[in-house]
């Protein structure tokens, strides 16, 4: 018999073949024995086979197996835990930092265009507010707005990065 | 089922003592090692309690929780499979297909056999087959997926899936009848 037809047998056995290709299969079954000497063969096994793991115990008891589960589970969250809080806070809020960036920058335009076109120099100042700092403030009066302008990043921000670097 | 997904570990537990034989016999019977099986149903119930809230019911829990185990045995049997060489029994598939011309077992070779002693004999001609033949077998019988489905978790065609189980059932079916025939002696 052609190895084809031998899987043919098989795939009508496990009910995978179309409808007309199983018809087929009956129809030659019907007439060669061979055939049907195999697909006996391939039934018997596959009955022999089920329920095989019915019989099959975990050797352990309830209680030991399910101690391991429970401090395996305790164990894995103790360590999510313990990752988390590593995570500088400025990363966390990552997501709401170039939001509120743009937001920074639109108001500060607001506040020029507001200046230039209405308000007279009188109304608005410019001032660094310490002395060598790098940190400027803007008053205007018109708009009751004061902005405090820090030219220069914060001390700490290069480590911030290089943090965000290795956790990725 | 609800109280665990709220994160209730008594009502988990319960889970666990309803199914645990189910998962780590199919663990075992891909594996065919008490150790290896007993860490690896452990492992599907921690995976198992970590992914509880992405259970939606579509399938049982228990069928849930089979594939999981499922997936861990496939990854530790591929990991197997790099350790080692190729077995003598994967070398003459692949070369020949003996199963072609193997001769058929006319006479059922397990029937009038006991339930335990009809297990017993599985489970050692199981123990004879490859680990892909046996994987198929499993998915196949026990799982009950169809050729596409264990063509899809196994990563290789659906021909591939089918001469697979047919060499694991003529092989099984040839082991059986040798158990018999030493038995009757």
């Amino acid at each position: 018999m052609e190895y084809q037809n031998q899987l043919k047998l098989q795939s009508y056995l496990d009910e995978e073949l179309p409808e007309d290709e199983a018809r087929e299969v009956a129809n030659w079954l019907a007439r060669d024995q061979e055939a049907v000497a195999l697909l006996t063969e391939l039934r018997q096994t596959r009955q022999a086979v089920t329920g095989f793991e019915d019989g099959i115990r975990l050797p352990e008891s309830r209680e030991f197996f399910w101690s391991k589960i429970e401090r395996e589970i305790q164990r894995q969250e103790a360590h999510t835990k313990e990752q988390a809080p590593r995570i500088p806070w400025a990363l966390r809020f990552r997501r709401f930092l170039m939001p509120a960036t743009g937001l920074a920058v639109l108001a500060l335009l607001a506040l020029v265009v507001t200046r230039e076109g209405g308000g007279s120099a009188s109304d608005s100042s410019v001032e660094t507010a310490l002395e060598d700092s790098g940190a400027f403030t803007y008053h205007d009066d018109s708009a009751g707005a004061t902005l405090v302008w820090l030219s220069y990043p914060a001390d700490n921000e290069g480590a911030d990065n290089d943090d965000w670097d290795s956790l990725e | 089922m609800r109280a665990s997904q709220n994160g209730d570990m008594g009502a988990f537990e319960e889970l666990v003592a309803r199914h645990r034989d189910k998962i780590y016999a199919r663990a075992y019977s891909m594996m065919r090692n008490e150790e290896e099986a007993v860490d690896l149903s452990q492992e599907a119930w921690v995976k198992g309690w970590q992914r509880l809230r992405q259970f939606q019911g579509d399938s049982s829990f228990g069928t849930w929780m089979t594939r999981i185990v499922i997936n861990l045995c496939l990854d530790q049997l591929r990991k197997h499979k790099r350790q080692r060489t190729e077995s003598i029994e994967e070398m003459t598939e692949e070369s020949g297909g003996v199963e072609r011309h193997m001769p058929v077992v006319t006479i059922n070779p397990t029937a009038g056999l006991e339930r335990g002693e009809l297990r017993q004999r599985i489970d050692r001609a199981l123990g004879q087959l490859s680990h892909e033949h046996r994987t198929v077998l499993v998915l196949h019988e026990f799982q009950e997926l169809e050729y596409k489905e264990i063509a899809k978790v196994m990563g290789c065609s659906i021909g591939t899936v089918m001469s697979r189980l047919f060499y694991a059932r003529r092989k099984m079916a040839a082991l059986l009848a040798d158990l018999r025939k030493e038995d009757s002696k």
